[in-house]
């Protein structure tokens, strides 16, 4: 059922748009500022800068300003502005390898180059609501600021230091699944080109990468209980900062600035097929804005599953997994139902009423006939 | 290069305001584009078999500066008009090979602060670093 253009409404509209600003400042409290969002809502632009494919904190925190905390509303709104400015530059292929490391964790090696590091994580922390940051305080935060900040000697500090990769362990044993030479390796950009299926491996980790974070948890998790390519183990999680290079008019190698990126590499078992005698493990690969690690656990099952080949299931089905994961086509999709169908819904309704008419008349019919013939009979 | 750029780039930015105001007193300065944002696409690779993908936009703020017949150019992530606009004048004037003893000191007073933010932060980050321990090892 489509939709139909409507005319009429604008100052219904101009004062809806008005309402909802209504009820976001009713309550009179202070304007949230732009760095506090930024600076305390970390994990939510981290979020909205995924799936809105821009990484541009400052902006993320004002959209979720306007959208009132709405994540996927907030990365529409990104996407928006995004179209509105020209792309001037394409870095050099940024390295993970030389990534400023925040935290890295592996749940298949114990020991990995460096140590496994934490890093910024409630991993390990009950989720209990925590009552002391109702009434936080300016003074509480400064307290814990210069108390963090006293745990560490200055006199003695290590050097910052880069680590080598845990899936180079595997490589350098020859475990890893030799590189598939068949596969498409064209890199396409889905911004500029409309899709068609098979794509090459470029656009499934170009689309996993601004994918809505649900959507992927959603069908890598079925993945996971049997729906799909099976359980992985992680062969590495790293969340850091790496470096954004590009070359400027003079043809010189710039620095330009660093981003946060979490990368996933799961390692899946791979047995042994009609071309390979020998069982080796095979990556899926995840690698996604900012700190968001479920995101990019489940782009890396994602992606291998589709690599599989085995589209029985929903979650290994390139197509079924990239349309339905882009989270601001299918949340517009979903919303476009709101809008009037009122031309094509009574189309229907005219339908239904004829056949329901058509029917009684129908019943109505025979049971004039039977009641003749009861008639008849009794006579 | 690199080593200039990171420092511009993650210094203070009230400094670096600062140093070029000052610079813009001995030296004159033309803003050939002033400061606009656009975009840089990020270039991916996968760790395994370097696949090449895109893995999205990053804002991105330009400018481009004039000192006599060198131009500059000041390019950073971000909203950051201020900071292009100096990293450009700053970029016309080393390409010009002037002995600047001001800047020369400001680039290696902002390194050394630079290099202690990193190093306390990594400090920090390496508390968390943990060794598992199987049962059995307990």
């Amino acid at each position: 059922m489509a939709y139909v253009s409507v005319k009429g409404g604008a100052d219904a509209i101009a004062n809806a748009k008005e309402l909802v600003e209504f009820y976001r400042l009713r309550k009179r409290t202070q304007p949230l500022e732009i760095k506090q969002i930024q600076s305390q809502f970390r994990l939510a632009i981290d979020k909205v800068m995924g799936e809105g494919s821009l990484y541009a904190p400052e902006y993320a925190a004002l959209a979720l300003k306007q959208m009132e905390g709405d994540v996927l509303e907030s990365a529409f709104v990104l996407r928006a502005y995004r179209a509105t400015l020209q792309r001037r530059y394409y870095s050099d292929i940024i390295s993970t390898r030389e990534m400023f490391i925040l935290r890295k964790i592996s749940s298949s090696f114990r020991e990995i180059p460096g140590g496994q590091v934490l890093g910024p994580t409630r991993d390990y922390t009950q989720r209990l609501i925590d009552s002391t940051k109702y009434n936080e305080s300016p003074e509480e935060i400064d307290q814990f600021l210069k108390e963090f900040d006293g745990k560490i000697d200055r006199e003695k500090l290590v050097d910052v230091n880069t680590y080598n990769k845990v899936i180079d362990l595997l490589k350098a044993e020859g475990l890893l699944m030799p590189a598939e030479k068949s596969y498409d390796k064209t890199v396409k950009d889905v911004t500029l080109e409309a899709i068609k299926f098979p794509a090459p491996r470029s656009v499934t980790l170009q689309m996993l990468a601004r994918a809505e974070s649900g959507g992927l948890m959603a069908l890598a998790y079925s993945s996971m209980r049997g729906f799909g390519d099976g359980h992985g183990t992680i062969g590495e999680l790293r969340y850091g900062a790496v470096k954004v290079r590009i070359t400027d008019t003079k043809g010189r190698k710039r620095y330009i600035g660093s981003i946060n990126v979490t990368e996933c590499e799961m390692i899946t078992k791979i047995n042994t097929t009609k071309e390979s005698k020998i069982p080796y493990f095979a990556i899926g690969y995840g690698l996604v804005f900012g700190q968001n690690e479920t995101k990019a656990i489940c782009m890396s099952i994602l992606e291998r599953g589709i690599r599989s080949g085995k589209k029985e299931n929903p979650s290994n089905n390139q197509e079924f997994v990239l349309y339905h994961t882009e989270g601001v086509e299918a949340m517009g999709f979903t919303n476009h139902l709101k809008l009037p169908h009122y031309v094509t819904f009574q189309s229907g309704l005219n339908n239904v009423r004829e056949s329901v008419k058509r029917n009684q008349e129908e019943t109505e019919d025979k049971m004039k006939v039977y009641k003749e013939l009861a008639k008849q009979q009794q006579q | 290069m690199e080593k200039t750029d990171y420092i511009l780039i993650n210094c203070c930015l009230n400094e670096l305001q600062q140093l070029v105001t000052s610079l813009e007193n001995n030296y004159s300065f033309q803003i050939v584009k002033e400061p606009s944002l656009g975009l840089t696409m990020i270039r991916a690779e996968d760790s395994v078999e370097s696949q090449e993908f895109y893995l999205g936009e990053a804002l991105t703020t330009d400018c481009e500066v004039s000192f006599g017949d060198t131009t500059g150019y000041g390019i950073c992530l971000g909203d950051e008009p201020v900071r292009a606009y100096c990293i450009a004048s700053i970029d016309a004037l080393m390409q010009s090979n002037l002995e600047i003893p001001e800047l020369q000191n400001f680039l290696t007073e902002q390194e050394k602060k630079i290099s202690m933010a990193e190093a306390v932060e990594y400090n920090q980050i390496q508390r968390t670093r943990v060794d598992f321990k199987m049962m059995e090892q307990a």
